[in-house]
């Protein structure tokens, strides 16, 4: 019997505004224990909220940038809970109007994964557990989130990655969230349920919680589909129920029994007012959007004519796309730049990490100058490829490395000398091409290069040799 | 009508902790006041609206400009100047019962 | 001369300093509040340290604003920082707040002397301040009856004279009831007039600070001085004009209506007083009217089920985690928080959170959460309609007069019943003043109601003006207790 996974991700996004979502506090990460902190935001009796504009306009960026309609009345509601980080005992959030509903995301597949609805709302502050005691820093409480509710259209863990990268980098072309992982700026829920194949109806599901790892949520995801399969097919049922991952143990388990089950009393917050939009408004933000990088790839593939792959790797970076773009400037063979960054710069930034931060000596006009150079054949490919590892050691243009007599070439003439005494010096190399061995060329070439300082055509001298050995 | 089972979900999800012989009369308390609230049901007729803001504002926003948090002495002063930085609740305290 | 008005004269004239008359105050104090319970926390070096400044000021030759150097006083649930503000709760016992109120701040920039903190029913919730955790404050025209409540310890305060006026929080009639009760003025502003950031709240959506005061003019000095926009509190817009400067206009052809829903239950010496007060605003060209608010009679159930639902909300953050209470003994955070609430609230405020906690709770946020705000926007509608006929609506304030001791603590529906006059305005966001307008056979104060439209605090305040500069000599005189000298 073959079983299929049914899942949906509430995904939420801390918005890099500059202060929290009801005061204004910075909202810096980390800093000393409750040192980002004031009346408000540990929810002193008698202070008061007051929405943080740029919240609104952030969620509205990201509601436009995931093909949302943006809700023109919105106002904000109490989420009723008591938890020792939770200040006021309820977060304020959105009920039954959040600012964006239905929009989508499109996977490379082609196919649509729906988004219901995404609103905004506020973090809560931190707990730390020490031998059973309890140390409360509100730092993080009230700093803006979005919560990105999606419908239950995934179908497997690859399109659950899929959807969260493309997500993520939807958040990070449009700035509204710095969207690393790692500090929580992007934590997911994950709602799952398995039936079995061809089966319309969908199964109980579990709600994982609170997860700030790709790899956590696909081990979690793994899990969680067995342990339901495993259930279902002993005949037992799965309960609907809030459960965790657990990373040690790379299982996920019970968070609180169905007893408990929430009951949150959600009612409009009577502190805070009507939040209304005009479509003039809507239309200002959208017009303030960059281009997305679904828009990016697609111009990448088909205007600049990069291969799809090539294409991908670069949008998957807003910075390295930017640069990329910036370096393009009056260059014809695009692939040219996209080489040079995917090669020899990639070569240098090992970490996700480091890709994304991309910080390069060099500036994308240094680039340029090099490669248009290289593109108007005044430097061969290969010292090219010399004098750009010298300007990324030093920050140097690379005029800094190269002389006149370096751009002016070697006419094809003296290549052809030069390859012929390069043959003649390097006999059992030519013989163990001509049986066959193609790496045995290289020895060739390699005494081209010293001879010409680097500054001969590659190709063109390989070519020339291929020519004179076969030709013996 | 209210019954007993009422009372505890509702106190539980107060937090309030009501004792067992507390019970009967919240219970009868509760059922007198929501009897009355019972009212009410009847007085909404088709057409009624949702009530949403008393004035009608709306957009009421603050810049996002970071203003100066407070001293952290101050955050913690009502609870005795917290432990760590931090706000302490200790796992279990005093005699229990 | 209203009180206000000449206590500040006498200060501008050298007649007295402003270091003697706090001290005649506290001394004052020292010896009524035993009798009365008003305060529940004097703050006399504050008072002192404030009065020297003001003298400083005279001295130097600079000009007085209205309220500077007025001793008065604040319901204890106004957050002032450095001084203790318990709203009267065991929960809230030794809670320091760290930033002021906006209108304590704006009092304290006009150098107003801060006497102390005045007692209240527990949050707020109740209405003869007995649910106060420090005992109720009594009625200096009858310490056998309560001051009222919820902000009684403001009014007998201003009452006994041991204040020259009070600041208190009305959500369903907290200030205007023991104004009523204790032959004073008290105006529940419009809603969004008077910030309120930093009165700790009951019910958000109806809460409003307000002036407790032995005048109209006072009343209105006062509110003009807070009424101003607040940055801090998302409802605040401030008033649209200082209700001062048209509080001495002729009322002339101005209509009054008085609706037949509002004297429904109400005793009959209090009705009369209200018929002899409508002749003496016949008598100043006034035109009564008779209208119709059929909503009303739902205002009561609808005030219950919407002030103890936000009431179930902002009370949930007393945790015992940050501030205030906690209980010395527990198995694990949760019971400690549990218990904690349990202990540290009193058995009206747990009622009223059990209450509101039912009415959202699922499968009944519907039937009544959702149907009380429906009933309010008709009851917003009604008024609407009303305002169309008439400028203000008269009413009683309170069917009855001050409670005797412990009334309250016998049956809570009927003690909800007495806040029927007082409920509609809040669920409106109506500004409405209580006014003197006679006595009872036993000598206790009958209060009259003026509600205005929104925003129209000036033209309740001017009708209410005229009114009592009618009635001064035969009811203001007996209230008048003086200038403390
Ligand atoms: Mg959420
Ligand atoms: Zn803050």
């Amino acid at each position: 019997m073959s079983w299929e996974m049914v899942a949906g991700l509430e995904t939420h996004v801390e918005l890099s505004t500059k202060t929290k979502i009801f005061c204004q506090c910075t909202t810096e990460f980390g800093g000393d224990s409750n040192t980002h902190c004031c009346p408000v935001c540990i929810g002193l009796p008698g202070t008061l909220p007051k929405l943080n504009k740029a919240v609104v306009e952030y969620a509205v960026k990201a509601g436009l940038a995931t093909n949302c309609r943006i809700r023109n009345i919105s106002k904000m509601d109490r989420k009723n809970y008591v938890y020792p980080d939770l200040p006021k005992a309820y977060q304020i959030s959105q009920y039954d109007k959040p600012l964006c509903e239905s929009g989508y995301i499109a996977l490379s597949s082609g196919k649509n994964i729906n988004i219901t609805r995404i609103h905004i709302e506020e973090d809560a502050g931190k707990l730390i557990h020490e031998r059973g005691d309890t140390y409360i820093d509100y730092n993080r409480g009230g700093v803006p989130l979005i919560e990105i509710v999606s419908e239950p259209d995934i179908r497997s863990i690859e399109e659950a990655v899929e959807y969260i990268e493309k997500l993520r980098l939807i958040m990070k072309y449009i700035g509204v969230s710095d969207v690393k992982m790692q500090e929580g700026s992007l934590r997911c829920d994950v709602n799952i349920s398995v039936r079995k194949n061809g089966e319309e109806k969908f199964g109980t599901r579990a709600e994982i919680k609170n997860m700030n790892s790709l790899n956590f949520i696909a081990k979690a995801m793994e899990y969680e589909f067995n342990r339901q399969v495993d259930i279902l097919e002993n005949g037992g049922c799965v309960v609907q129920e809030t459960r965790r991952y657990n990373a040690e143990q790379n299982t996920t388990e019970s968070m609180r029994s169905k007893e408990d089950a929430d009951d949150y009393r959600y009612f409009r917050d009577p502190d805070l007012v009507t939040i209304a939009i005009s479509e003039d408004e809507i239309k200002n933000i959208k017009k303030s959007l960059p281009e997305l990088p679904g828009e990016k790839l697609k111009r990448f593939t088909e205007e600049f004519a990069l291969p799809f792959d090539d294409a991908e790797l670069l949008t998957k970076y807003k910075k390295i796309a930017e640069y990329f773009e910036r370096s393009c400037k009056d260059v014809t063979n695009k692939k040219l730049v996209s080489n040079y960054i995917l090669g020899q710069m990639f070569r240098r930034l090992q970490t996700d990490t480091e890709k994304e931060e991309f910080s390069i000596k060099i500036s994308p006009e240094q680039l340029n100058e090099l490669v248009l150079l290289t593109e108007n054949k005044k430097l061969s490919s290969n010292m090219a490829r010399n004098v750009l590892e010298q300007m990324l050691d030093t920050g140097k243009s690379v005029m800094s490395f190269i002389s006149e007599s370096d751009m002016e070439g070697i006419d094809e003439g003296d290549l052809r000398a030069i390859c012929e005494k390069a043959v003649a010096n390097n006999q059992k190399a030519a013989e163990e091409y001509k049986n066959g061995k193609e790496k045995a060329i290289g020895s060739i070439i390699g005494f081209i290069m010293k001879e010409t300082k680097g500054k001969a055509d590659a190709a063109k001298a390989t070519e020339i040799v291929k020519e004179l050995i076969l030709k013996n | 009508m209210i019954t007993r089972d009422d009372i505890i979900k509702i106190a539980r999800l107060a937090k309030l902790s009501v004792e067992d012989d507390e019970i009967e009369a919240l219970t009868h308390d509760m059922a007198e006041i929501i009897g009355f609230a019972d009212t009410i049901s009847s007085a909404v007729q088709d057409g009624f609206e949702d009530f949403d803001d008393i004035n009608n504002i709306t957009n009421a926003f603050h810049e996002d400009e970071v203003q100066e948090s407070f001293d952290r002495e101050l955050i913690l002063k009502n609870r005795d100047g917290g432990e760590q930085g931090c706000f302490l609740v200790k796992k279990r305290s005093g005699r229990i019962k | 001369m209203s009180k206000i008005t000449y206590i500040g004269k006498l200060l501008r004239d050298k007649e007295i300093s402003c270091t003697e008359l706090t001290e005649k105050y506290i001394m004052s104090i020292e010896a009524e509040n035993k009798k009365l319970n008003a305060y529940v926390n004097i703050t006399a070096e504050t008072a002192m340290r404030t009065a020297k400044d003001v003298d400083g000021k005279i001295s130097r030759g600079e000009i007085l604003l209205p309220l500077e150097g007025i001793p008065m006083t604040l319901k204890d649930n106004i957050s002032t920082k450095d001084i203790e503000t318990t709203c009267c709760s065991n929960i809230l016992k030794g809670y320091v707040p760290i930033y002021d109120a906006t209108v304590w701040n704006v009092l304290k920039n006009q150098n107003a002397v801060l006497l102390g903190k005045a007692n209240m029913d527990e949050f707020a919730m109740g209405s003869s301040c007995e649910t106060s955790c420090f005992g109720g404050a009594l009625n200096p025209y009858s310490t056998s009856h309560v001051a009222g409540g919820s902000s009684g310890g403001a009014a007998a305060a201003v009452a006994g004279n041991i204040a020259v006026y009070g600041l208190g929080s009305d959500t369903g009639g907290s200030v205007r009831q023991p104004a009523s009760f204790c032959g004073l003025v008290g105006l529940k502003p419009t809603y969004g007039t008077v910030s309120r950031y930093g009165l700790i709240a009951y019910a958000s959506s109806l809460d409003q600070i307000g002036p407790i005061t032995t005048s109209v003019e006072d009343a209105a000095i006062v509110y003009d001085a807070i009424s101003i926009y607040d940055k801090n509190d998302a409802t605040s817009q401030g008033s649209r004009k200082k209700t001062t400067d048209t509080l001495k206009n002729n009322i002339k052809g101005i209509k009054i209506g008085i609706a037949k829903e509002y004297f429904e239950g109400i005793r009959d010496d209090v009705k009369e007083s209200i018929e002899s007060a409508m002749k003496v605003y016949e008598s100043l060209g006034a035109e009564v009217v008779s209208i119709s608010l059929p909503q009303l009679k739902h205002a009561l159930p609808v005030y219950y089920i919407l002030a103890c639902a936000e009431a179930s909300s902002n009370l949930g953050r007393y945790d015992g985690i940050r501030y205030g209470y906690r209980t010395p003994s527990y198995n694990d955070i949760n019971d400690m928080i549990c218990k904690t609430r349990s202990e540290g609230f009193g058995k009206e405020v747990k009622r009223r959170i059990m209450l509101g906690t039912y009415v959202l709770s699922a499968g009944y946020y519907d039937a009544y959460y959702k149907k009380a705000q429906q009933l309010r926007g008709a009851l917003v509608d009604s008024f609407k309609d009303a305002f169309k006929k008439c400028d203000v609506i008269i009413s009683p304030t309170v069917p009855m007069t001050a409670f005797e001791l412990n009334f309250t603590q016998k049956d809570p529906i009927e003690t909800y019943m007495t806040d029927i006059l007082t409920v509609p305005v809040n669920i409106a966001g109506l500004p409405a003043v209580s006014v003197p307008c006679g006595f009872d056979d036993k000598g206790l104060p009958i209060g009259m109601q003026i509600i205005g439209n929104s925003f129209d605090d000036a033209k309740i305040l001017n009708a209410a003006y005229q009114y009592e500069q009618v009635v001064k000599n035969h009811i203001y005189k007996e209230l008048q207790t003086g200038v403390r000298l």
